[in-house]
């Protein structure tokens, strides 16, 4: 047993300059990442969460040695990601999916062979590991058509099982789910989480906020460049104020009449927003003595007002989270 | 202490070498028509040359190698650095790099089996120049000829790893490939001898690698030629040396080359 973290970035930033105009001269600097921090056990799921352009991807790849961090230091299973780049290739796999990314005049069985002999699978190993993987994606059935024929599933389905084709340590997906049916989508966060079980740190990230709750034991949301927080979901909720959420909607309230919800006891956060003709307002409550009836006591004299109480869902902590970063 | 355990990446340049040429053939193999629009100028080069050399002692080597660089240049110049950027076009560029492998072994693979399909490319070029004129070339002396045949593809095929390597470097290495390609076709002699040209392009010309190859090989194929002063012997030693030179660069500029994409983060393109 070792005591070095799967992942451990210190002080990340990356900037990017592109250059336009006739003579390049147009230069624009972009900030993608502005000083993450992040510590990842071995054995975790772990999601990252942010809007586009946070900086995920860029983020993903700094840990997987195709980019150099503009400063600070990485290492994943102790190696530095950017010296040690030949040993930690070996010991990661990377799933940036999508519909590009693979060889499509020549077949699965194909692609996957030409990846495990760049990875150094052993070649008496090869074809038995090439069919296992095939067979845990479910894909033996097609194993043998161009890929070029492949729906967008089978596609995601076949990045996967290269993926894990040379047994990786650490696994890192990029929004592993996004542009598939919800059967497929479901199919590939099973296959996920069954990596588990094998001993694989996985590193994912993603745009649903369900995905996120399902799969992973802690999350970190990033806002322009920065980790704004990281946390397991229960944690997240209490940062944001608790995991009760209780919403009132009417034509309108007053501003007295928001002042007095904002100032029961127990809730943390109040906020106003109009749909329409309707407003709505959102009360996160940290404890358990205020109830819907309580609210409803103080938002006397509304005929037509709705109460109803959810828990406080991971996409309220998310918007909550980002918008307190972009202010 | 707890230590860590660390083994290597048990990655071979051969067998990643392999897995390329493997790849190259089988994409190849999906759509071997496409070997036919890039003879088609080989070709007509090649029934061009014929009528003009008719006669002459040049015809052999003119027809062939006027003909058989310019399908080389397609297979192995071209061919070569274009695969790397249709590697980043598809988006399999990242996932190649993510593999502990250097690319200069995928690269490598490709090479060889460019070159191989050059040659393909030239016994096609001779076979209908033959039967469409009903005539069959002689050649002087077709051990010297084909070994040194053989060694002008190497020289090509070292010119065409450097190639490739700005490929990897920059997305638009393909605007100054397809610029020079001209320049290339007659600076190095593929064409007609270098040494009837200007004098101030011959200097630039040495410096490819081929120029040598291909002086050897009139030397050696046509009775009576006359190319660089200095005859075939050095000839062979400069396009030895030439050729481990580009190698050596080769070698130098892919890990700078490896290194700076890292940097600058356009292993991808949309
Ligand atoms: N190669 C590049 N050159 C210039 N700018 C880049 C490059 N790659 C990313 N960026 C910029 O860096 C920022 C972060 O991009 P990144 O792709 O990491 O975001 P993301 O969180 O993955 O977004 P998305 O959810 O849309 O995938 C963006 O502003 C993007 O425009
Ligand atoms: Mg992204």
């Amino acid at each position: 047993m070792s005591s070095v973290p799967a992942i451990e970035a210190r002080g990340i930033t990356r900037v990017f300059q592109s250059r336009k105009g006739f003579f390049y001269q147009d230069v624009t600097r972009t900030e993608a990442l502005r000083g993450v921090d992040l510590t990842i056990e071995t054995g975790e799921i772990f999601g990252l969460l942010g809007p586009n352009g946070a900086g995920k991807t860029t983020l993903t790849k700094i840990l997987t040695t195709l980019l150099l961090p503009t400063s600070g230091t990485a290492r994943v299973l102790g190696l530095d990601v950017t010296k040690d780049t030949e040993r930690l290739r070996a010991r990661i796999g990377l799933v940036l999916g999508g519909e590009r990314g693979l060889y499509n005049r020549i077949s699965a069985r194909e692609n996957l062979r030409y990846f495990a002999d760049l990875y150094g699978v052993p070649l008496a190993e090869r074809e038995k590991r090439v069919n296992e993987v095939l067979e845990w994606v479910g894909l033996t059935w097609a194993a043998d058509r161009r890929t070029e024929e492949y729906s967008r599933g089978m596609k995601q389905k076949l990045h996967i099982a290269r993926g894990i084709l040379h047994r990786p340590e650490v696994l890192f997906l990029d929004e592993p789910t996004i542009g598939l049916d919800p059967k497929s989508a479901r199919e590939t966060r099973k296959l996920i989480r069954s990596l588990l079980g094998e001993g694989v740190t996985i590193f994912l990230t993603t745009h649903y906020m369900f995905e996120a709750e399902e799969l992973c034991h802690r999350i970190g949301v990033l806002s322009r460049g920065r980790l704004a927080a990281v946390d397991t979901v229960a944690g997240l909720r209490d940062l944001v104020g608790g995991d009760r959420t209780i919403e009132a909607e009417d034509y309108g309230f007053e501003d007295s009449e928001l002042a007095a919800v904002r100032h029961l006891p127990g809730v943390s956060k109040v906020v106003s927003e109009e749909y329409g003709p309707v407003t709505r307002l959102t009360i996160r409550v940290r404890t358990g003595d205020l109830t819907i009836d309580t609210v409803r006591q103080n938002l006397i004299g509304h005929g037509g007002l709705q109460v109803r109480e959810r828990r406080t869902s991971l996409e309220d902590v998310y918007l909550d989270l980002v918008e307190e970063e972009a202010r | 202490m707890a230590t860590v355990s660390v083994p290597r990446a048990h990655w071979s340049g051969r067998r990643s070498t392999l897995a390329s040429i493997r790849l190259a053939v089988l994409t190849f193999l999906a759509d071997p028509q496409w070997l036919i629009p890039s003879m088609i100028a080989p070709i007509v080069f090649g029934f061009v040359s014929f009528e003009l050399f008719l006669g002459t002692p040049d015809l052999v080597v003119y027809v062939i190698l006027g003909a058989g660089m310019m399908s080389m240049w397609g297979q192995t110049l071209y061919g070569s650095g274009w695969a790397t950027g249709q590697d980043r076009n598809i988006g399999t560029l990242e996932p190649t790099l993510s593999a502990p492998t250097p690319y200069v072994f995928v690269v490598l693979g490709r090479i060889l089996w460019n070159v191989v399909s050059g040659l393909i490319g030239i016994v096609l070029v001779f076979v209908v120049v033959v039967v469409a004129t009903g005539t069959v070339p002689s050649i002087d002396n077709p051990v010297a000829f084909v070994v040194l045949f053989v060694f002008t593809m190497l020289t090509l095929a070292a010119v065409g790893t450097v190639f490739a390597a700005a490929y990897v470097y920059t997305r638009y290495a393909g605007f100054v490939q397809n610029v020079g390609e001209f320049a290339f076709y007659i600076g190095t002699g593929c064409m007609f001898p270098i040494v009837i040209l200007p004098f101030w392009t011959n200097p630039i010309a040495l410096l490819f690698p081929p120029s040598w190859a291909l002086d050897a090989l009139r030397y050696a194929s046509i009775p009576g030629y006359v190319g660089f002063s200095w005859g075939l012997g050095w000839d062979i030693v400069g396009g030895v040396a030439t050729t481990a030179i580009y190698l050596l660069i080769a070698g130098i500029v892919f890990k700078r080359v490896e290194r700076h994409v890292l940097e600058v983060g356009n292993l991808q393109e949309y």
